[in-house]
């Protein structure tokens, strides 16, 4: 059976287990970017452009890393628990087929909260939104790599602790990562992780391709995340295959 | 017959040193309902797992019509289909839905996969709940579901976990029966169960495990017929009476309740029913039964045996968990 065909089949049969969480997710990532944009302005009540530029567009990165490294390994450890990953992993199904019908799911999740926190941005501070087509294979690399991450968590660890370092994950994305504000800000050592870290590379590619006349974007971050989304795929893909 | 599975030598320890399997040698045919019988942590799961490559054996082969599925596990997916011990959890979609998606994953057209998902749910009688959401089903109904799942486009090889598990008699004929189709279609289907006396009826062939290795292997009948050529004789006295004393050709009596149990070597079988039916005359007994050893008499007797030699002692006449030895006094 061919690959696309599972594919199809595998994304149906996740969409219809998650019917009835689905809409609550959707809604939960909606309000989750609506909080970032307009939440911050009552942290903060005065702040000059290049803040509010960084938290409008940061939003959307925020929402598309968090699904991917926090909601997937949550799906994924309650499965592995469950036993439906083991049952699935008896089908004759390519290993990463799971991967990638999942990664579709969480795509539809995510977009919806995405698109309006890009909106509202836009509305709330009076924003010039320039949104390029590369805005489409910048979303792609960020799901696609965060979703093997948080997989390949998932996998090696057990649930408890994989539940734990999500909740760490968040706080650093959140609050340590230059998402809603620009890397200058951080201490040198930091910044310098961030340089190697995919997270930074994330904001600046959904930055530039969503208001790339404020952030122009070069290849660099587009690079620099094809090679993590590469090693993250590749390693999920021999995690999955693994046998005990 | 060909052997579709050929299992040899299969050895897997856990990490933590725990032997699961120690050079376990099966084959199951086309045609053929295999069945793998054993107490729990047996080893029996682990088998499966190694078959259908969620598991690597330490050492051993497994070959489905000659091929090595260790060095393939995709291989032993498309050839197997799978009801797994745990339930899988179809949360969210229906068990119409489930089977049908499942099929078409296998490989089933989505015609066929229609009308054999509707075949499958008239036959085990679940129709009732076919467009019901997963999430409110009884587990009996679950582990159906899980079947027809395994069976909708089946494998050459179906591997059956513990089927009959939460399921009411009535539905576990038809089960059975189910199971039976699958090996009359041509299917070796590879059976684990602990239920010695449903595997009895349904099974042509099994392997009994313990503590990982099999320690004995034939069909039903060789099993039977190796242990002993005794009669099992089932005496029923009043609740608040007084047990009767046995006769000296009544062996291996162990009392549960006011029930006894007993064997009677097939020679004194007239005897012995001469004797239970007088006992039964006088008031001393409810009602008896004299009938050939089930195998779950064979199944408890071989594993004593299997444990004996492991420990060097000899365990019979101690108590059982199912009930006290008595002294056994001629009458």
């Amino acid at each position: 059976m061919s690959a696309l065909r599972s594919y199809g089949l595998l994304v149906e049969w996740q969409a219809l287990r998650l019917k009835t969480f689905l809409p609550i997710a959707i809604l939960v990532q909606v309000l989750f970017a609506l909080g970032i944009v307009l939440g911050y302005p009552l942290l903060f009540p005065s702040m000059d452009r290049t803040t509010i530029l960084y938290l409008a567009t940061g939003a959307p990165a925020i929402s598309l890393i968090t699904i991917g490294l926090v909601g997937v390994p949550q799906m994924v450890a309650q499965a592995k628990t469950e036993g439906s990953i083991d049952y699935m992993r008896t089908l004759p199904i390519p290993r990463l087929v799971y991967l990638l019908a999942d990664m579709t799911v969480l795509l539809v999740t995510v977009l919806p909260g995405v698109v309006f926190a890009i909106g509202v941005g836009a509305v709330r501070f009076g924003l010039d939104l320039q949104i390029s087509p590369l805005v489409v294979p910048a979303m792609l690399l960020i799901i696609l790599t965060t979703t093997s991450i948080g997989y390949a968590l998932a996998m090696l660890l057990p649930q408890m602790l994989a539940n734990l370092l999500t909740q760490v994950l968040v706080v650093f994305v959140l609050m340590f990562s230059p998402l809603n504000f620009p890397p200058d800000r951080l201490p040198d050592w930091l910044a310098t992780i961030h340089k190697i870290l995919p997270i930074q590379a994330m904001g600046e590619v959904i930055r530039g391709t969503v208001a790339g006349n404020a952030f122009p974007v070069s290849g660099g971050p587009f690079f620099l995340l094809a090679v993590w989304c590469v090693v993250a795929f590749g390693v999920t893909g021999i995690v999955l295959t693994r046998r005990g | 017959m060909t052997s579709v599975l050929v299992i040899e030598g299969l050895t897997k320890t856990y990490r933590g040193g725990v032997r699961a399997n120690d050079g376990v040698t099966l084959s199951a045919e086309a045609g053929q309902v295999y069945g793998v019988l054993g107490h729990n942590g047996a080893g029996k799961t682990t088998i499966l797992n190694q078959v259908v490559g969620l598991l690597k054996p330490d050492a051993g082969s497994i070959t489905i019509h000659g091929h090595d599925v260790i060095a393939d596990p995709g291989y032993a997916r498309r050839a197997c289909s799978v009801e797994a011990q745990s339930q899988v959890p179809i949360n969210g979609m229906t068990p119409r839905q489930a089977i049908g998606l499942v099929g078409r994953l296998r490989g089933g057209s989505a015609g066929h996969v229609r009308s054999r998902s509707a075949e499958l749910i008239e036959a085990l009688d679940i129709g009732e709940w076919a467009n019901t959401d997963g999430a409110r089903l009884s587990g009996g109904v679950k582990r159906l579901v899980s079947f027809c799942m395994a069976a909708v486009v089946p494998g050459r090889v179906v591997i059956l976990d513990e089927p009959t598990n939460d399921v009411d008699p009535v539905r576990r004929r038809q089960l059975w029966a189910q199971v039976r189709a699958l090996a009359d279609g041509g299917a070796a289907v590879l059976l684990v169960t602990h239920n010695v006396v449903e595997a009895e009826r349904s099974v042509d062939r099994l392997g009994i495990l313990d503590h990982g290795r099999v320690i004995v292997e034939g069909t039903p009948a060789q099993l039977k017929e190796s242990v002993s050529h005794d009669l099992r004789l089932e005496l029923v006295f009043e609740p608040d009476g007084e047990a009767p004393p046995m006769a000296s050709f009544v062996r291996h009596v162990a009392r549960n309740g006011h029930r006894i149990v007993g064997t009677v070597p097939a020679a004194m079988a007239g005897e012995a029913a001469a004797w239970a039916e007088q006992l039964r005359q006088a008031g001393r007994l409810e009602e008896f039964s004299l009938a050939p050893a089930t195998l779950e008499d064979v199944y408890v007797d071989i594993v004593d045996r299997a444990e004996s030699d492991r420990d060097g002692v000899n365990r019979s006449g101690k108590p059982s968990a199912a009930g006290e030895a008595i002294d056994v006094r001629p009458s």
